[in-house]
């Protein structure tokens, strides 16, 4: 069953500033949607307007089939975790969780019951006496959660909820979310910029950019088939090689003089793309290029080369290499790389599209 | 900074009992004062120690009525300068709140304007706009009433702005927060501004009760009833004698007296009120 339907919806400021001019969207119950994109691309706005924090100037949001555009926020059956947790500081642990119940007019030994079963879930139940003040941060964002779980509502809404948190504890809450989403089996939208949570997390990504939906589909979708160069640059890490290059009959060529050989119908200029993990070592004979190396990344797993694709003018195009364990060629050295055709990535230059 | 330096030590401490002594010496005296006879201070030295007539004095100041032409004993003038000084105090911060509320969390036409007329009001204070206030409370029928006392101080620039201050350093995500939560407006400010300004009140509280404790010009004008006189102001009535001799020890005792709701108040409150002055708990 189809839970939140967003339909051409569209935000435009006061000012005439187009934030987002329309975004499709329609979401199962029960999935997870994380948006992801760059700061300023529109995801907290989106998010926003579907909370009811910001109108939607143009489309229609749907929850369960029901519009929703005109609802207060109290109304849409929703509840959002915020980046700064905007936990209740004069309340306890308790009252934090319990204030939204409280509002609505529930009895009080039920908002109690269902206090406590929210705070066992999520190992609160020691603190429930405590000031938000006095709680680390990882046990806040668990109140924040807690605080939404406890309505129960048809839609979690997530606004950046783990950017505050130290990079050990981000990984950690990240695996407690997806695990709690799908015990409870709430349909989530949760906005990001990292890359990687919007990957392990998602069901489905939509990356935004601008304020349009560039792409929406599985994290492998995504990977595997990006609609755009701006996807394909945004997902993946370190992100995918884009050169600028031609489409002719010979094949596609780079730098200016390398020529890759591929018949392919489309004529002129495109980019061309290849994941740093897709680039394999060769030797000079059966290499496609070479790259003149400048600078080396060892992470022990895996070694990260950058270089530049070597050609007789030497203004070749930046690249790097991603390879597996441990390497230490040497500094200005040539690496003779094999790009294999079936990871390339083709996209036209003009309309950004994939070929 | 920690230094151990003992002339530092030494003249800082020498700084600080000077002060002191500045400040308590008059305290004292009024002290010493109120337990000699009144003619103690005609014949030409200063008593220093304490007299035999204390309890005499100070039977006589609470209890009889305070005399040259106040017809009401010190301790209801207390009573009246209290109803004041709490009318005062929890007006001006009932209206201040609601003021800072409406122009910090409602979007309405001229807004800003309302603001800064709001705070323009800092330039007009009681003693500048005496005769048409007085003008405004005596057509109102409001001399010599409570009401009459203190709605003319209610309204309070300076509050409102504290107020306003205060709350725009709520973070939006709180209000927003709130606002997923199902708080209305009221829900809203009681439920989650009025504690969170907690501190910010008691703060307001020790300032505008002295302030209001202190009204002189107003209460001097506006009353004509005995019923109605405030203890700051009667002092003064008590001081012009035309014939026989001022009592001052029962003037300093009244002035004792009328010093102590204050004290009572800052000590009581000391903690709250360094609390809102200088941290946040947000």
């Amino acid at each position: 069953m189809t839970d939140v339907i967003l339909e051409k919806v569209g935000k435009t400021y006061p000012n005439g500033y187009h934030a987002i001019p329309s975004v499709d969207l329609s979401i199962e119950e029960g999935e997870f949607i994380v948006l992801v994109g760059p700061s300023g691309c529109g995801k907290s706005t989106l998010l926003r307007m579907v909370a009811g924090l910001e109108s939607i100037s143009t489309g229609e949001l749907r929850i369960r089939g029901e519009r929703m555009n005109e609802k207060e926020p109290a109304d849409r059956d929703i509840a959002m975790v915020f980046q700064n947790y905007a936990l209740y500081p004069h309340m306890t642990v308790y009252d934090n969780m319990a204030y939204g119940l409280k509002n609505r007019g529930m009895a009080k030994d039920l908002i109690a019951e269902k206090v406590s079963d929210v705070a066992a879930m999520l190992g609160l139940t020691e603190l429930l006496q405590r000031k938000p003040r006095q709680l680390s941060g990882g046990q806040r964002q668990r109140v924040a959660m807690g605080r939404a779980m406890v309505r129960d509502p048809k839609v979690f809404l997530f606004d950046e909820p783990l950017s505050n948190l130290d990079a050990k504890l981000r990984v950690q809450m990240r695996v407690e979310i997806r695990q709690l989403q799908r015990k409870l089996g709430t349909t989530t939208l949760y906005v990001t910029h990292d890359q990687v949570e919007a990957m392990t997390l998602a069901d489905r990504l939509v990356v935004l950019n601008k304020g349009k939906a560039e792409q929406i589909g599985t994290p492998m979708d995504l990977y595997n088939k990006p609609a755009t160069p701006f996807v394909a640059a945004f997902i993946g890490s370190p992100s995918m090689n884009l050169l600028d290059a031609h489409l002719t009959e010979q094949g596609i060529t780079v730098s200016d003089e390398l020529t890759l050989p591929l018949s392919h119908p489309h004529r002129g200029a495109i980019v061309w793309g290849i994941r740093p993990e897709h680039l394999d070592v060769s030797d000079e004979h059966n290499a496609d290029f070479a790259l003149r190396i400048q600078a080396v990344e060892s992470l022990g797993a895996e070694t990260l080369i950058h270089g530049k694709v070597e050609t007789t003018s030497g203004q070749g195009d930046a690249m790097v290499v991603r390879l597996s364990g441990p390497h230490l060629p040497d500094i200005n050295s040539l690496m003779w790389l094999k790009a294999p055709a079936q990871y390339w990535h083709l996209f036209d230059a003009v309309t950004q599209q994939r070929l | 900074m920690i230094e151990n330096r003992p002339w530092l030590t030494f003249v800082s401490h020498a700084t600080l009992l000077t002060g002191i002594a500045l400040v308590a010496l008059p305290v004292w005296m009024a002290l010493v004062a109120s337990t000699h006879p009144a003619s103690a201070f005609g014949v030409g030295h200063i008593p220093l120690w304490f007299g035999d007539a204390g309890a005499e004095t100070w039977g006589a100041v609470l209890f009889d009525k305070a005399g040259n032409g106040v017809d009401v004993p010190v301790w209801f003038m207390m009573l009246n300068s209290l109803i004041m000084a709490l009318g005062i105090t929890f007006g001006k911060i009932a209206i201040s709140l609601l003021s800072a509320y409406a122009i910090v969390f409602f979007r309405f036409p001229f807004r800003n304007l309302c603001f800064w007329i709001i705070f323009m009001t800092l330039m007009l204070p009681v003693e500048v706009r005496i005769v048409p206030t007085y003008e405004v409370v005596a057509n109102l029928d409001l001399l010599n009433s409570y009401t009459g006392l203190t709605l003319p101080l209610i309204a309070s620039a300076t509050a409102t702005f504290l107020f306003r201050q205060c709350f725009l350093s709520i973070p939006g995500e709180l209000v927003e927060a709130a606002r997923m939560d199902g708080a209305g407006p009221w829900r809203f400010f009681f439920d989650i501004l009025l504690p969170l300004s907690r501190t910010n009140i008691a703060a307001l509280f020790v300032i505008l009760f002295i302030y209001g404790w202190n009204q002189y010009l107003w209460p001097l004008l506006i009353t004509t009833d005995d019923a109605y006189y405030t203890l700051v102001m009667s002092i003064k009535r008590m001081l012009s004698v035309t014939d026989g001799d001022i009592a001052w020890n029962q003037i300093m005792a009244t002035t004792l007296l009328a010093m102590l709701p204050p004290v009572a108040v800052v000590i009581g409150m000391q903690k709250l009120f360094v609390k809102g002055l200088v941290d946040s708990e947000k």
